[in-house]
C-alpha cells in the first residue's frame, strides 16, 4: 500500500498510500514499513499529507515502526493536519516523534543531522 | 482403498439395463436400476449416489429432462450425469449439456469406452469429495472460532458495571455501545476509604480478541485493592499516576504493538478536590457549578506503548452541583455521512447543554446525539459514556 521516494542522503520518503490509518489497514502499513527498515533503510520520512483520519490502531502501528527503528536509525513525520496533531498532542506523541511541516522541511533538517 | 461408488442406472428397457448393468459392475462400482425417469431422479434425491448413468428415451422423463431435474434438486452434493446416446440424439447435445448432462456415451460403446467415461466420473466424484470435506472442515473451524468470538466478548460485557448508582454522594451512570462482536473498552468505579472514590476508564487499541483479552487483564487487576495499593504516594494522598506507571510497566511487552488509554481519578468527597490522570485518553468535560464547561486535562503518554513514559497527576475541582463527563474517542472521532468527526466542541456544548439533566439519562443523551450526527449508521468504534454527578456534600 505504501509509496516510497528515495531522497539524498538516503532518505526514504514513505506516503501511507491510504486516506485513512485504521484497525484496516494498520498492519500492512506497519510490515511494509519494516520491511524497509530490514533492507537498511535508516533514515524514514512518513508524509500524512494525504491522510485525514489516524486511529489508534494507526497510532500503534507508527510507535512499533519508531520501536523498530529504535537506535539504528532516524524516524521522522510530517503532514499532519489538525486533528491528527490534536491526537498526538493528547497522546504525547509530539514529544517522541520529530515532527515537522512538509517533506521540504523535514529534508532539510534531515540532510543537516547527517 | 477407494471405496464402491453406486451409480444409477436409468434405462426403461429391461435387455439393455441387465447387460449394461453387468458392464459397469464388472469396473467395480455397484448398480442401483431405475426403469424410468421418474424413479432415477427419486433415487438420485435418496440414495446419495453420486454418478448416473441415464438412457435418452424413457418414460415420465426422458435423459435430458431427467440432468435438468437432477440440477434442481438442492443436494448437498455433485451429482456426475453421463447421457447414454443414440446416432439420432446429436443434435440433441447441446440441448443434453445445457440441461447439465456432463458426459456422452454412444449406445453400443465397448467396454474400454465405458471404463474411459467411468474413470472420469470417478475422478469427479472423489474432487468433489475432498472439496465437500474441507469445506466441512473450514465451516465448522469458522463455528469454533465464532463461538471463542462469543465466550471473549461475554468475558469483557459481564465485567462492564451497568452503573446506576450513587456511592459517597455521587451519582453515576454508565453506558457502552461496542462496535462489534469483541471490544475492548473497560470501567469501573469504587469507594475507598477515607471518603475517596476512584472512577477509571480504560480503551484497548484495535478490536477483535486482542483488545478484548487485554480488557478483561485490566479489568479483573484493577479491584478497589490495587487502587489503594497503588494510587496513593507514602503519605496518603492521592496518586494516580503512580497507579498507571505500575500498569505501564506492566504491560509493555517487547515485540507487541498492544496498548491501551486510560482515564483515572481519585475524588474526595468531602472537600471536591479531584487528582487525576490522564494516559492518552480522551479529556472528560468538567461542568463546574457555574455552568462552565471544560475539558480537563493535559493528556499522557498511552499505557503499554513506551516502557519510559512517565505519568503526571493533574488536580482538578469537583464541586457539589458539578458534572463529569468521560466519553471514548469514539465520540470526538464519530464522523457524519460527509465524514465530518463530530469534535471536541460539539460534545462540549452537548456537555453543557444536558448539565440539568439527571446523572442517569446523560449518557443516553450523549448516545442518541451521536447517532443522530451518523445519520443512523452504526458507530466504528467502541464507545464508553459515564456521567457523574456531584449530589450532596458529605462530612
Amino acid at each position: 500500500m505504501i509509496n516510497t521516494t528515495k531522497h539524498d542522503h538516503d532518505i526514504v520518503a514513505v506516503r501511507p498510500g491510504a486516506e485513512r490509518l485504521t484497525a484496516f489497514n494498520a498492519k500492512t502499513f506497519k510490515d511494509e514499513v519494516v520491511a524497509l527498515i530490514d533492507d537498511g533503510v535508516t533514515s524514514l520520512l512518513i508524509d500524512f499529507k494525504d491522510v485525514t483520519f489516524l486511529d489508534s490502531s494507526g497510532l500503534g502501528a507508527l510507535a512499533g515502526i519508531l520501536k523498530k527503528i529504535g537506535h539504528r536509525g532516524d524516524l521522522v513525520i510530517c503532514g499532519l493536519n489538525s486533528d491528527i496533531t490534536q491526537m498526538f498532542r493528547i497522546c504525547r506523541m509530539d514529544r517522541v516523534f520529530k515532527i515537522y511541516r512538509d517533506v521540504p522541511t523535514a529534508l532539510q533538517t534531515m540532510s543537516e543531522a547527517t | 482403498m477407494t471405496p464402491v461408488l453406486d451409480v444409477i442406472l436409468a434405462e426403461d428397457n429391461i435387455v439393455q439395463r441387465a447387460f449394461l448393468a453387468r458392464m459397469i459392475e464388472r469396473l467395480g462400482y455397484r448398480i442401483i436400476e431405475a426403469e424410468d425417469g421418474r424413479e432415477a431422479l427419486e433415487l438420485v434425491r435418496t440414495t446419495g449416489a453420486q454418478i448416473l448413468v441415464s438412457d435418452y428415451h424413457m418414460p415420465y422423463l426422458n435423459g435430458i429432462e431427467l440432468a435438468r431435474a437432477v440440477r434442481g434438486l438442492a443436494l448437498d452434493h455433485y451429482v456426475y450425469i453421463i447421457l447414454i446416446t443414440s446416432t439420432e440424439l446429436s443434435d440433441l447435445s447441446a440441448e443434453a449439456l445445457e440441461a447439465g448432462a456432463d458426459d456422452f456415451l454412444p449406445k453400443g460403446s465397448n467396454q474400454a469406452r465405458l471404463q474411459a467415461r467411468m474413470r472420469a466420473a470417478s475422478r469427479m466424484v472423489s474432487h468433489a469429495g475432498e472439496l465437500a470435506e474441507q469445506h466441512r472442515i473450514l465451516k465448522e473451524a469458522n463455528e469454533r472460532i465464532q463461538q471463542d468470538l462469543k465466550a471473549a466478548a461475554l468475558a469483557q460485557r459481564q465485567l462492564l458495571p451497568d452503573l446506576h448508582k450513587d456511592i459517597l454522594g455521587v451519582h453515576i451512570a454508565s453506558a457502552f455501545v461496542p462496535s462489534a462482536v469483541v471490544s475492548g473498552d473497560m470501567f469501573g468505579c469504587f469507594a475507598l476509604p477515607d471518603n475517596k472514590l476512584c472512577i477509571y476508564a480504560v480503551d484497548v487499541a484495535g478490536h477483535g480478541i486482542n483488545a478484548s483479552l487485554l480488557s478483561v487483564a485490566i479489568g479483573h487487576l484493577i479491584t478497589p485493592e490495587y487502587f489503594g495499593k497503588f494510587a496513593f504516594d507514602a503519605d496518603g494522598a492521592p496518586d494516580p499516576a503512580s497507579l498507571i506507571s505500575n500498569l505501564n510497566l506492566r504491560f509493555c511487552f517487547a515485540d507487541s504493538d498492544n496498548y491501551f488509554t486510560m482515564f483515572c481519578a481519585i475524588i474526595d468527597v468531602r472537600t471536591g478536590d479531584m487528582d487525576i490522570c490522564q494516559a492518552g485518553y480522551p479529556s472528560p468535560v468538567c461542568v463546574a457549578t457555574d455552568g462552565d464547561a471544560h475539558f480537563i486535562g493535559e493528556g499522557g503518554f498511552p499505557v503499554g506503548m513506551f516502557p519510559y513514559a512517565t505519568f503526571e497527576n493533574v488536580k482538578a475541582r469537583f464541586d457539589v452541583g458539578g458534572l463529569l463527563v468521560i466519553c471514548s474517542d469514539a465520540a470526538p472521532e464519530a464522523e457524519d455521512p460527509q465524514g465530518t468527526p463530530f469534535g471536541d466542541l460539539r460534545l462540549r456544548e452537548l456537555v453543557a447543554r444536558v448539565r440539568s439533566a439527571d446523572a442517569d439519562g446523560i449518557p443516553n443523551i450523549i448516545i442518541n446525539a451521536l447517532n443522530d450526527w451518523r445519520g443512523g449508521k452504526a458507530l466504528e468504534d467502541d464507545l464508553t459514556v459515564l456521567a457523574l454527578k456531584r449530589t450532596k456534600a458529605r462530612d
